[in-house]
């Protein structure tokens, strides 16, 4: 800390100032008492949180993000993990050209996805379906998943398995013992940033979802075209409350900094 | 088929093993037959091929020719789980999320031991280490020796038929190897298993083992006793690998008793030589005299137990060791005479490098 000269912390102190002053903003509009949006300065109201009851929608696209957003991170993780072992172990073949093939979908505009996306499933008969949203989705975090998988397994010391090994570890019980317990805190980080990226995304989901399946961002997206009250800040606060809860959960569990970093266990 | 007796059967062997990578070949033409209770040392340099054919007994790199037989049973199809060895690996590869004790406990786990059997045989391994009451330590707050002696806990209470160490102590400080050594020498000796050691540490090598392979270039250069390989190197390159050793220019001169010259220095030659030829003599071998090789005290190095004295002579530079035994010894500049006995030198065909 005392490293920091005062330059460092006023740009530091600044940094978090614009990280946090919006997020702040929008916490405590949600407690206006007023019919717009505006900071409460006459008292606070928990009108606007009652206010989400009586808009099922929004509870219905929180449920749909949810699903959505553990389903595919699930899945992405439960492919991650093979595919980054294998490209860690194994003198695969064209190695350079898969690892950029399973980190592409991070290079093509969300955009331009949506658009892709929603001709290939209404071509396919599935358009505005979940199944289809949860196929989008897959795709497009796989990437968080892998690329923290990726770096956990190239990070593990290959003579701890052969140790396992040595010691008569073979197959699936070498994985569930040595491998996936080092490899942990990335696999989590990994699913935990593909859930966020899921459960955050507009650009892309806006095209694909349709009543009914429609995301929290989508729903609020749409809501805020056509009204102006403070709804959509207490939405958001519910989701930061419960985004905080998510964290400190992973921060218990795992630590945070470990999560964040894609760290292995050593 | 009858038994043969333990004692002259040897229990792993390894017949003309070779492994090639692309065109780079690591190890070439290796025969070794390893008796029960045996203590080898694979020793060279890095690159020398050594850990490459440890990896060819764990079973984690495929032979490209050869064969390798454990108790007579050809191993290159056996899977590296099903081997039976026991390994410590130069970075310990301890399971950094399981304690001391699950760690030495996970081999006998996979043998399916019942897990009174397991407490008990674990609690005596972690004690033969030393590390009785660290059962619950996990291996990030023990000091790089105590996870060294989990290591050899862990790979020791599988009962293996051979041990394969990994540069196992080149991680430890000076002192601390020199302790680990003796300590391995003692638990070894006692629980006679037989041992197969990676090192480029040739001290290691001489202290630890019953023989040594040294090896270079993929290729052995020589198999004997410490005492062997040491005394009577069968290459240029083991003399130098293994100890210091000094290679002087001489001449073989004249016929019908033709003699060995150095210099000032000469000898009866063995028949068979002649012209030039490379003599190598230890340092500690090496004395100052009043006849013999002309030489001048260039640097004396003081290292308590003994003197260290660098000499140039007319047959290359040399270095000299002598015992501090409280007698006079020559200074720097001074000029001196080198000798050594016929029988503390080792001579080789052709000029030295």
């Amino acid at each position: 800390m005392s490293r920091n000269g005062p330059l460092a912390l006023a740009f530091h102190g600044l940094f978090v100032t614009f990280m946090l002053a919006p997020i702040v903003v929008v916490c405590l509009v949600a407690f206006t008492p007023e019919g717009f949006l505006s900071l409460p300065t006459n008292g606070f109201s928990l009108r606007w949180f009652r206010a989400i009851a009586d808009y099922p929608e929004f509870v219905h696209a929180f449920w749909v993000s949810l699903g959505l957003g553990a389903l595919s991170s699930l899945v992405a993780v439960l492919v991650a993990v093979p595919a980054a072992l294998a490209l860690t172990r194994y003198p695969v073949p064209g190695r350079g050209a898969l690892q950029a093939l399973f980190l592409s979908p991070l290079m093509i505009p969300h955009v331009v996805l949506g658009v892709a996306f929603l001709r290939f499933f209404t071509a396919l008969g599935l358009g505005g379906t979940f199944l289809a949203l949860l196929a989008a989705h897959i795709v497009v975090v796989f990437p968080f998943a892998f690329r923290l998988t990726l770096a956990a397994a190239s990070g593990l010391d290959p003579a701890l398995e052969r140790a396992a090994i040595s010691l008569g570890a073979g197959g699936f019980t070498l994985f569930r013992r040595v491998t996936l317990p080092l490899i942990l805190p990335g696999v989590v980080s990994g699913w935990a940033l593909a859930f966020i990226q899921s459960f955050d995304d507009l650009t892309m989901t806006v095209f694909l979802a349709a009543p009914g399946t429609e995301t929290l961002p989508v729903r609020m997206f749409l809501y805020i075209q056509d009204n102006i009250d403070p709804l959509v800040t207490s939405v958001s606060a519910c989701v930061i409350a419960i985004t905080m809860v998510f964290l400190v959960v992973l921060d218990r569990l795992y630590g945070l900094d470990r999560v964040l970093a894609g760290k292995g266990s050593h | 088929m009858t038994t043969p007796s333990r004692s002259t059967t040897p229990l792993l062997e390894l017949d003309r093993v070779a492994k090639a990578f692309g065109s780079h070949v690591a190890v070439e033409d290796f025969s070794l037959a390893v008796a029960p209770g045996e203590f080898i040392s694979f020793l060279g340099p890095s690159g020398c091929g050594k850990t490459t054919t440890l990896q060819m007994i764990a079973g984690f790199l495929a032979p490209s020719r050869g064969t390798i037989r454990l108790e007579g049973r050809d191993l290159t199809q056996v899977h590296p789980s099903k081997r039976g060895l026991g390994i410590v690996f130069q970075s310990y590869a301890l399971f950094p999320h399981m304690t001391a004790a699950e760690n030495v406990a996970f081999g006998l786990e996979m043998q399916r031991v019942s897990r009174s059997e397991r407490t008990e045989r674990v609690r005596a391994a972690l004690a033969m280490v030393g590390l009785a009451g660290y059962e619950d330590r996990h291996p990030r707050r023990m000091s790089g020796g105590q996870q060294q002696r989990v290591a050899l806990a862990r790979a020791l209470v599988i009962r293996p038929s051979v041990l394969l160490l990994d540069e196992p102590l080149s991680n430890l400080d000076a002192k601390l190897r020199e302790e680990m050594q003796i300590e391995l020498r003692q638990i070894q000796r006692n629980l006679g298993t037989t041992t197969i050691l990676v090192t480029h540490d040739q001290g290691e090598a001489l202290s630890l083992s019953d023989r040594i392979v040294v090896m270079s270039k993929g290729r052995i250069e020589q198999i004997g006793t410490p005492q062997d390989t040491y005394e009577r190197p069968a290459s240029a390159f083991a003399a130098q690998f293994l100890g210091k050793t000094n290679d002087f220019s001489a001449r073989i001169e004249g016929a019908s008793p033709a003699r060995i010259v150095a210099g000032g220095w000469s000898a009866p030659a063995p028949v068979g030589m002649r012209g030039p030829v490379t003599l190598s003599v230890r340092p500690e071998r090496i004395g100052f005299s009043e006849e013999g090789l002309p030489g001048r005290v260039a640097a004396r190095i003081f290292q308590g137990n003994h003197w260290l004295f660098q000499c140039e002579t007319e047959c290359g530079p040399a270095i000299v060791v002598r015992p501090n035994d409280g007698l006079p010894q020559p200074g720097e500049g001074e000029a001196v005479r080198l000798a050594w006995r016929p029988e503390d030198m080792s001579l080789r065909a052709g000029a030295a490098a």
